[in-house]
């Protein structure tokens, strides 16, 4: 299907105004130096970009989290949360039984079960697999355990964030965990509830994503 | 494209300068979007810093870029997308409508894609029979409207709530005319949310393609990329060659910029990085992948080095909220898909100066365009050598830009031949203005557009050589 005689005629075209370059000789792309913070600057960093992006942050423990999600569920009228079975907190999580409904995320998304994900579920829980501090985002690495679609369709989700892996900026943890050597199918990097601006410069929240972002902050 | 009429470019003009509310929308949307990114870029050392880094990291990755362009596609089939190569609008749409057709889909979910505009997609989909919805908010209300984008950020910025409203209740079943913008939006999801279930595939642009892992990069906030490249069994990406950069380090810095310079924002609510399909056991994504890169015209401003800065652009639009002539005749009036400045330099290369020979003269040149740009485009620069281009001889060579003396008058080059003439001999010079000056009466009073917002220049009874010349004498005497 790849039109290879397009594609022949665009390389042929580009590499004809460039074959001479000289790729020792580019200049030296300088970035700008930040000034280091400490570590709870960068967790009120963290705390004051999601927060100022319509998120909200709950600072908790790993003992706490059935707690913290049964008092948020309750108080949004919500008596069920999709979740992951073998995810990250499934153990902490399983502890709210009783109190609210739990889903497994146990199907795969398709048919009957994708149209359920769509109008049946309100909320979801997911772990995070790691955050940055300089503009208040929350890194997810989707599993087969926790899916792309938990975070993404229900209308409130929360999600949990071990201050441990709260890294300065993007470029930081990257490189600290060498993502170049390999990428998963998919990462999102997340910043707060979906909203769009798209009416008369009016910020509104929940456009198609999650209206609601909860954010369990494990700091002890 | 099929919706281009740029020639039409100066009756538009002066229909949208006369609409009172396109004007006033338009003001409130350019001001709002100025000072959020004022407010984005506080530390001037900060932003001369970055700006001097992106510019560099686009030039370098623009050098690379046939070699970029193959370890992309390289990187991306052994992850498992496919690649496909389109060199001009026709052929990108025939590649995606084949691979629609292969899968039997009817339905399309669309995320922001200002190339898919370019190549007028929805036209050549439908015309097959395939349902093709746009699902960004904004560009959701401009294709219910049957418009176009009229910005390439906020496309339906030329409409204020209370248009939208009236809008929604034409076309939404069961919706009560509201202008509150919450009660606007949530309508608009409980009536995307289905599409995003029901939708066969999914089509969105990119926002960078990295070359070194092979990652396709979607910028967005309210979530409808994420679910058309998340939901639908087949997605469909659609990007210029120019967006390919070289590694994951390049995206940090680009990234700030773009989003800042676009809405103010430190970054997007969601930031997309696609790298494969969905893998054996995962539960839900996409089954397939295809990433299409389009020419369209980019490789003939790759050609030209200064011409070549065209392609530095990470389509924030920063350019149009600071430009004077986009803020009062809209995104419109161009007639083009990419509108104000960066439209003015990109589309010449796309159509060809025959039909853009008006648009790189629509500009007062003050350089604001310039200034905030993230990527140090000197687009005032590339508008004068667009103008250059346009009145060349069609038959000069190199032929730099398709299209060349498209907008090249007999009549006004054969003056500019006289007046070269006259200016370089002395005797024929001050034997003409002489004649000017004595055959003042004869200067018609209607001097075409000059006059259209002045009064005809009258010269004066005597040239300067004249009254010097008789200054001097009477000098002498004394």
């Amino acid at each position: 299907m790849t039109n290879q005689s397009a594609r022949n005629n665009i390389l042929a075209k580009l590499k004809s105004q460039v074959a001479g370059a000289d790729y020792d000789k580019l200049p030296k792309e300088t970035g700008f130096e930040y000034p280091k913070l400490s570590r709870e600057q960068q967790l009120e960093q963290f705390v004051g970009h999601l927060e100022s992006n319509h998120a909200q942050v709950v600072k908790t423990s790993k003992a706490q989290i059935a707690e913290v999600v049964a008092r948020e569920l309750k108080s949004l009228g919500i008596d069920r949360l999709l979740y992951g079975k073998s995810g990250q907190y499934s153990e902490e999580i399983q502890a709210l039984k009783g109190s609210v409904t739990l889903q497994e995320f146990d199907f795969v998304v398709e048919s009957q079960a994708k149209q359920n994900l769509f109008d049946n579920t309100p909320a979801a829980i997911t772990g995070a697999h790691s955050a940055i501090a300089a503009t208040g985002t929350i890194v997810l690495w989707p599993t087969v355990e926790e899916p792309r679609t938990l975070s993404l369709v229900p209308p409130v989700h929360f999600v949990i964030v071990d201050a441990e892996q709260l890294y300065a900026n993007f470029a930081l943890l990257m490189n600290e965990q060498q993502w170049h050597n390999k990428m998963p199918t998919n990462v999102v990097l997340i910043s707060g509830p979906s909203k769009t601006a798209d009416i008369q410069q009016t910020l509104a929240y929940g456009a198609h994503g999650p209206e609601k972002l909860v954010v369990l902050l494990l700091v002890g | 494209m099929l919706v281009i009429k740029v020639s039409e470019f100066i009756k538009n003009v002066k229909r949208d300068l006369n609409d009172p509310q396109l004007r006033e929308n338009f003001r409130g949307a350019m001001d709002y979007l100025m000072d959020k990114r004022q407010a984005a870029f506080t530390d001037v050392d900060e932003w001369a810093t970055l700006k001097e880094q992106c510019k560099r990291i686009k030039q370098r990755c623009l050098l690379k870029l046939p070699h970029l362009l193959e370890q992309l596609e390289e990187n991306l089939q052994r992850n498992g997308i496919e690649v496909h190569w389109a060199e001009t609008t026709e052929q990108a749409n025939e590649i995606i409508a084949k691979l629609i057709a292969k899968e039997h889909g009817k339905s399309v979910v669309k995320g922001k894609s200002m190339v898919s505009e370019e190549v007028a997609l929805n036209d050549h989909l439908e015309q097959q029979g395939v349902e093709c919805l746009e699902t960004d908010m904004g560009e959701y209300i401009v294709q219910l409207a049957k418009e176009h984008p009229s910005h390439i950020i906020m496309p339906a910025i030329h409409q204020n709530k209370s248009q939208i409203g009236k809008l929604f209740v034409q076309h939404i079943d069961g919706f009560d005319y509201s202008s509150d913008v919450d009660t606007l939006i949530k309508a608009g999801r409980n009536v995307l949310r289905d599409k995003f279930c029901q939708a066969d595939v999914g089509v969105t642009g990119v926002n960078f393609a990295v070359a070194e892992t092979g990652t396709l990069c979607l910028v967005e906030n309210e979530g409808n990329g994420r679910m058309c490249s998340t939901v639908p069994d087949l997605h469909i990406a659609i990007t210029g060659i120019e967006k390919v950069i070289e590694k994951l380090d390049d995206v940090p810095p680009l990234l700030s910029l773009l989003t800042r310079s676009a809405t103010g924002q430190a970054i997007s609510t969601y930031f997309n990085m696609i790298t494969h399909p969905r893998q054996p056991g995962e539960k839900d994504g996409p089954k397939a992948v295809h990433l299409v890169l389009l020419d369209n015209g980019r490789s003939q401003a790759f050609a030209d080095e200064e011409l070549r800065q065209t392609l530095q652009c990470i389509r924030c639009g920063a350019c149009m909220n600071h430009c004077p002539v986009y803020t009062r005749i809209g995104g419109h009036a161009y007639g083009t898909v990419y509108p104000g400045p960066i439209g003015k330099i990109a589309t010449p290369h796309m159509l060809g100066l025959e039909a853009t020979n008006e648009l790189p003269s629509a500009s007062s040149l003050c350089g604001a365009c310039e200034e905030v740009c993230p990527v140090g485009i000197p687009i005032p620069k590339l508008l004068l050598r667009l103008r250059k281009e346009s009145v060349k001889p069609r038959a000069d060579m190199p032929q730099t830009v398709k299209g060349q003396g498209g907008g090249r008058k007999p009549v006004e080059a054969l003056i500019w031949q006289l007046w070269a003439l006259v200016h370089k001999s002395p005797w024929l010079y001050r034997w003409s203005t002489k004649l000017l000056t004595r055959l003042s009466w004869l200067m018609p009073k209607n001097l075409g557009p000059w006059t259209t917002a002045r009064t005809a220049p009258k010269p004066a009874a005597k040239t300067l050589h004249e009254l010097i010349g008789e200054n001097e004498k009477q000098g002498k005497r004394k």
